[in-house]
């Protein structure tokens, strides 16, 4: 089996590198071990929420001062060019999701707890959530769905520091059962798709809303036809609907799988999970095949090039043993960020700055991973999205917006490397 | 200022506190209990759990030994509820001294422990993933031991007999009016409001923190703070508690848990009780010597450290090394010792011997006050345990198996349902997180609270008890407190975890931007 280029891992940043060079007519297989994080998260694409206390209007500004501050970021290994293009090609390729916004302003979604919580992009299901007009706002929960609570949302919304006044209030409705006990998303989303909670849904809100509330519900609104379920409320209900995300999993980002994933068959790409990388054969700096492990057997893949997308500790691209080793899993590379020995790796402050957050894979301007030196492990390997080293995306509220932005980036490396490399395009 | 009365005031509310005032509520006195925080909040809750057969202390400490075995028996029937018969062994692995078998034999042949030796391959098909080269094993009655169980259970019965358990209640100053102590001025630190509660004797049962409360009255009780560390490891590695057969030492027991198990414990003096934060070292020493008892150990996945403090009695100064102070308990009658009548002082011993150190504390209120009342804690039964039955792993299980899915799970791992929390909310009056933890074992498990504490603090605030400021502030200081346990083991699938969690709570719901 020959490949022009294989991804390792089936997170954001590999979709996304592989679904870009596939359009551009590389041959690509994907292997990974699971699906990644992107079923656990919100589905938002989020470039740059905050820098230190301060909440981001404008990443396009912003990651200029990011950029002084952290030098390693991987923001720093692509230009803001690239930033900009990777978010404008997401919201094309999958536009059937309905993703708008962009790197000049944030959109202020409400979170499930009631924070306002920036992103450049949001699936429409969440646009009419946007808080930076103001507005009032009307939360419903299911009774039976255990995560997600409206009236604590709209208690700590109506407190939230906001552009423009906004008003919450809660409600809690209780769907016709269909057994007793948890009501889990999919279970939900099972509902909404086959229509029969929609029109419950219409019937139990009649009379309970008032004039220009809009609705913001928990995001269980289907996984195969979400879209039209809120077409379908908004309609009937005169009024914006939305979805509030919230604990994993996550249904928006299980239909943001689905669509960049059967994007990507039909483009042509393969795509083989449940199976890991183990190894690579290099041969005077290039590794030319790649070793595939799954159920059964171990097979050895031949490639042009490589792209590491395994993501970051969350994802066992990295891991940290007892004694407080880091560790890249799928090639051993040089781990950048980590304590030296005996050096404190977390401290006790639950939300102070972690010595360990920014560990990662150090790479080039083609995001070729380095080793001490500087100097690319391998001259076809390249990396992407949270493997790599030099952010706190948790904190930055930057984690699918790197994923975005460096896989799409390693694939302009790989197609073009003469014409990307940051140096002097940033600014 | 408003008062409270009683024959006596017990301060301090751990597994001393709280049995001694059981004893004395069974013994007809009016009883008081104040305890600074919630109920089992100091040692007792931060203890390693094991209810002793006396094996550890056969050679060096007999008479300790003895107590334990007698208290062991006595529990077993009088606090089944709060026990697990994990049974325990004693192993030699080849980093022990081949010496101390014999040794050991004899300390239990002398103090009355029962020990059988057992082959090597036997304890190996017990506890198949024990180092296979151990070189000895024995097999001692020693059990698991739920100290919120038991404090909480003391307290009832105490409650049924007529005392006030009032937690959150701080001792500020002692009364003493010529030589004698008259009671105490206690602060509510949930209302902030302080008044004086008259007795006729106070028990000072404030373990660690007892030379403290010793100095408000004017005497000296000279308690020495010993930390010690614990790690839960997520899998029940062993099934029965396994101890290693040497001389007492750091690191030497390995303890199930319902469906954990526990690694400890270290040993070493801290000037202040209340701080006790967990060093690198004291993890890194606890892995190396679970990893002899069980190979893996040290990469196996950890849960959570925590630390105690053991109340050390001394009344010499020059003691170098905290393990030689004994382990029996210290009865002090300030009367006797320095002619201050009213007051006694409880303090040192062990959880697996709280009922004896209660007794012998009643005993010395009752010689006080000139009257004979009989104790009857050994043969009176905990609420719960009327049954003699000991818990087992599968009790949570099989309460919720009849009807699997009549209710919201809140916390998947310790099983914990909806209207449980809602009832436990309600019935403690709390905002407080953690001490709902404690009650119920919210947040105990694999994921650390990662899941169930936004639902539990959605629910805290939907009563109508609880604004939103209120329930915020619930939620991150339980993800504060929950750090410190956290931060010393993070490595392999617990810093997995931790990042999962740090996405949960900072990522989706951003609580770090919460309204204040
Ligand atoms: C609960 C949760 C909530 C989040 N919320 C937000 C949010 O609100 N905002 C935000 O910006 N970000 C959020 N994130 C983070 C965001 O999802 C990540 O940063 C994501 O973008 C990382 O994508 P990735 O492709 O780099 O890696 P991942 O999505 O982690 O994917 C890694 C892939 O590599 C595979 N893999 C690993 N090792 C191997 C191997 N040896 N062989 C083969 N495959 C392998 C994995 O199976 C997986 O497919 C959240 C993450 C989580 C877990
Ligand atoms: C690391 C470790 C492991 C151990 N393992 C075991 C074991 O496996 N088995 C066993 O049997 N024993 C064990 N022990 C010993 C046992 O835990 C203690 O001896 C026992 O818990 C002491 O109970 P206590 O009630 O005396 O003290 P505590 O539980 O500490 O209670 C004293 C209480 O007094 C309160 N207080 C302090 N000041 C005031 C004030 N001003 N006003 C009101 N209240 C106040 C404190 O908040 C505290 O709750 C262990 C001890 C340690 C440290």
């Amino acid at each position: 089996m020959s490949y022009d280029t294989l991804v390792v891992g089936a997170g954001l940043a590999g979709l996304t590198t592989a679904l870009r060079l596939t359009e551009q007519g590389q041959k690509v297989v994907i292997v990974a071990r699971g699906v990644g994080a992107t079923h656990l998260a919100p589905a938002t694409v989020d470039v740059l929420g905050y820098l230190g206390e301060e909440r981001v209007d404008s990443p396009a500004s912003a990651l200029t001062t990011l950029l002084t501050d952290v030098p390693g970021h991987p923001y720093g290994r692509v230009s803001r060019q690239q930033i900009g293009a990777s978010l404008e090609w997401f919201c094309r390729r999958l536009e059937r999701l309905g993703y708008a916004g962009g790197l000049d302003h944030n959109g202020l979604f409400p979170t499930a707890i009631g924070v306002a919580r920036p992103s450049a992009l949001a699936p429409r299901t969440m646009l009419g959530g946007d808080l930076r007009d103001g507005g009032r706002f009307l939360f419903v929960g299911l009774r039976g769905f255990k995560d997600f609570h409206p009236s604590l949302l709209a208690d700590n919304l109506a407190h939230a520091r906001l552009p423009a006044p906004v008003t919450a209030r809660a409600l809690e409705l209780e769907p016709p059962a269909e057994r007793r006990g948890d009501l889990s998303g999919r279970l939900l989303a099972r509902r909404f798709d086959s229509g029969e909670l929609t029109d419950w849904l219409v019937r139990a809100l009649q009379g309970r809303v008032e004039a220009e509330e809009r609705v913001g519900l928990p995001p269980v609104l289907g996984l195969r036809r979400a879209d039209e379920t809120l077409a379908d409320l908004e309609n009937r209900l005169e009024r914006h609907v939305f979805e509030v995300p919230t604990l994993p999993p996550s249904i928006p980002g299980m239909r943001l799988y689905d669509t960049l994933t059967a994007a990507l068959r039909k483009a042509g790409a393969r795509l083989v999970i449940n199976a890991a990388v183990v190894g690579a054969q290099a041969h005077d700096g290039q590794i030319e095949s790649v070793q595939v492990a799954s159920a059964a057997t171990t097979m050895s893949y031949r490639t042009h090039s490589v792209v590491l997308a395994s993501g970051g500790f969350a994802s066992g691209g990295l891991t940290l043993d007892s004694r407080g080793a880091a560790r890249e899993t799928v090639f051993d590379l040089p781990v950048a960020g980590v304590p030296e020995d005996g050096a404190t790796r977390f401290v006790a402050g639950y939300f102070d700055a972690q010595p360990l957050s920014r560990a990662g894979v150090a790479v080039d301007d083609l995001l070729r991973p380095t080793d001490r030196d500087g100097s690319p492990v391998y001259r076809n390997l390249h990396a992407a999205g949270a493997i790599l080293a030099g952010a706190v995306p948790w904190k930055e509220k930057s984690g699918t917006g790197i994923s975005v932005a460096t896989g799409y980036a390693a694939a302009d490396a790989i197609l073009a490397p003469s014409a990307v490399g940051v140096s002097g395009s940033i600014g | 200022m408003s008062s409270l009365e009683a024959d006596v005031l017990v301060i301090g509310g751990g597994s001393t506190g709280a049995g001694v005032a059981r004893d004395a509520a069974l013994r007809g006195f009016t009883t008081i209990l104040v305890e600074r925080r919630d109920l089992v909040d100091g040692t007792t809750g931060r203890f390693h759990g094991l209810l002793h057969s006396g094996g550890r202390y056969a050679v060096k400490d007999p008479s300790a030994a003895v107590e334990c075995i007698a208290e062991n028996r006595i529990l077993r029937r009088v606090a089944a509820d709060c026990l697990e018969d994990t049974g325990g062994l004693f192993v030699a692995t080849p980093w022990d001294d081949p010496d101390y078998g014999d040794l050991f034999v004899k300390g239990c042949e002398a103090t009355g422990v029962p020990a059988e030796e057992i082959p090597v391959a036997e304890a190996l098909r017990r506890e198949p993933r024990l180092n296979a080269e151990i070189r000895r094993a024995f097999v001692v009655p020693d059990a698991a031991l739920d100290p919120w169980k038991l404090v909480w259970g003391c307290a009832r019965s105490a409650e049924q007999h007529g005392a006030r358990i009032l937690p959150y209640h701080r001792v500020l100053d002692l009364e003493v009016v010529d030589q004698r102590v008259l009671g105490a001025l206690v602060r509510d630190e949930h209302s902030g409001e302080e008044f004086r509660i008259h007795s006729k004797v106070v028990v000072n049962a404030a373990g660690a923190w007892a030379g403290q409360i010793a100095t408000l009255a004017g005497c000296v009780v000279n308690v020495r703070a010993g930390m010690g560390v614990m790690i839960a490891m997520n899998h029940r590695i062993v099934n029965s508690a396994v101890n290693r057969l040497k001389f007492p030492a750091d690191g030497d027991i390995l303890l199930p848990l319902r469906t954990a198990c526990v690694i400890g414990t270290t040993d070493v003096f801290v000037p202040d009780p209340d701080d006790t934060e967990i060093g690198r070292d004291a993890v890194d020493l606890l892995l190396d010597e679970g990893e002899k008892l069980v190979p893996g150990f040290r990469e196996a996945r950890a849960l959570h450290a925590w630390a105690g403090v053991r109340p050390l009695f001394e009344d010499t100064r020059d003691v170098a090394e905290t393990r030689d102070v004994t382990r029996s308990h210290a009865l002090l009658d300030h009367m006797a010792r320095e002619g201050v009548a009213g007051f006694v002082t409880i303090t040192g011993g062990k959880t697996t011997t709280f009922r004896l150190m209660a007794e012998v504390a009643v005993d010395a209120v009752c010689r006080q006050l000139g009257v004979e009342r009989r104790c009857t804690t050994a043969e009176e039964p905990l609420p719960g345990s009327e049954s003699h039955t000991l818990y087992g792993l599968d009790t949570r299980l099989a309460a919720r198996e009849p009807v699997p899915q009549s209710e919201e799970i809140i916390c998947e791992c310790e099983l914990i349902t909806r209207s449980r929390l809602e009832q436990t909310i309600k019935r403690r009056a709390t905002t407080n997180l953690d001490d709902i933890r404690r009650l119920l074992r919210l947040a105990m498990g694999p994921c650390q609270g990662g899941f169930c504490i936004y639902r539990a603090t959605g629910i805290l605030h939907h009563g109508d008890r609880v604004d939103h400021t209120e329930a915020n502030r619930a939620l991150v200081s339980f993800l504060e407190e929950r750090w410190k346990g956290l931060h010393p083991i993070l490595h392999g699938d617990q810093l997995r975890q931790a990042r999962l969690d740090d996405w949960i709570f900072q990522g989706i719901l951003d609580v770090e931007h919460l309204p204040a």
